[in-house]
């Protein structure tokens, strides 16, 4: 694997020649990665799932998990603890270690809950997106009706226009 | 920002203020009192000694709660003293409010309901789809119509003009 600091860019920019002129000479993009890959080194999965906490976990496990509350529980778990410190460092100064500990977990429970809520976000931008798209779709069904009745219109006008200078 | 993202940097935030706060504290305590057999640091004698100031190591926090308002020292160190933790912890609180704010900004709903919907949109898309090409198909066959049309009038047109 090339390791360079600064290395060049891929070469298939000259495959891409004759574009203009003959758009079938140049190769099809590359059809989408199934399984593992490799990137910078390190390989990963396409379907990656968030590891669970498992025993540090402190809010309860389950199905449904009331997502507001659970968060405004910890935030005000890590109001309390970090008020706790601020006493251990005035009364008893060598035992932070334990209460920063402490802080820290209630830190990686809380991320953990905002990055499980990012499935619920990319299915509320999916349910976005097909109602933007059936919303542009009805707009141009509209469009083309009416063009058509424009046309038809015209038409029918024009039609008349001639049997008129037809009798004539 | 999607609100995920804003809630994750609230959350940064806090623990930004929270140890800022701790650290200023921690960086800027006067020297504590460790028995009555040391001189007060705090109040630098008449004659000067100049082993007289023990060092406690790491005492922090003790700014707030301590009461001895050093006589001769100049006034910006004491005004300090009190006003940092007050500011800082207003931070604090503030952050946290912003917090819960975004909480309760976000727009939850379950996932069978979001799934329901999307099968919902989905054939909505595929009616509202088929819709869609029907009413392209038409305008596309009335629009050669209308070109053969014009063909046929231009032609007649020409043939029936009267040479010159």
């Amino acid at each position: 694997m090339a390791t360079s600091a600064y290395p060049p860019p891929p070469p298939y920019y000259r495959l891409y020649k004759d574009y203009e002129q003959d758009p079938s000479s140049a190769p099809e993009p590359p059809p989408p990665i199934d399984g593992n890959y490799k990137v910078f080194g390190v390989e990963r999965e396409i379907n990656e799932v968030l590891p669970s906490l498992e025993s540090r976990q402190l809010y309860p496990k389950g199905p449904n998990i009331d997502f507001k509350k659970q968060l405004r529980t910890l935030n005000r778990e890590l109001q309390l603890h970090i008020l706790e410190l601020a006493d251990i460092l005035v009364e008893r100064p060598s035992q932070y270690a334990r209460r920063v500990e402490d802080i820290s977990l209630i830190f990686q429970n809380l991320n953990h809950l905002l990055k499980s809520l990012r499935p619920h976000q990319a299915r509320a931008t999916l349910i976005h997106m097909l109602e933007s798209q059936i919303q542009r779709r009805k707009q141009a069904i509209e469009d083309i009706k009416q063009r058509r009745e424009e046309a038809q219109k015209l038409l029918g006008e024009s039609l008349l226009v001639l049997d008129g200078s037809q009798t004539n | 920002m999607d609100i995920i993202t804003q809630l994750q940097e609230q959350l940064s935030e806090i623990a930004m203020v929270a140890v800022n706060t701790f650290g200023t504290l921690q960086r800027d305590a006067p020297p504590d009192r460790l028995s009555s057999s040391y001189p007060d640091p705090l109040n630098p004698n008449p004659k000067p000694e100049e082993d007289a100031k023990p060092q406690v190591p790491a005492q922090p926090g003790a700014a707030p709660a301590q009461v001895q308002p050093p006589p001769a020292p100049p006034q910006p160190p004491a005004l300090d003293l009190a006003e940092h933790p007050k500011a800082m912890s207003h931070a604090l609180v503030l952050a946290a409010k912003r917090f819960d704010a975004l909480v309760a900004a976000l727009p939850l709903s379950s996932e069978e309901d979001q799934l329901k919907r999307i099968q919902e949109l989905q054939a909505e898309n595929e009616i509202v789809g088929l819709e869609l090409q029907k009413q392209l198909e038409a305008a596309e066959l009335e629009l050669k119509q209308v070109e053969v049309l014009f063909n046929e009038a231009t032609d007649n047109g020409i043939n029936l003009k009267k040479p010159d």
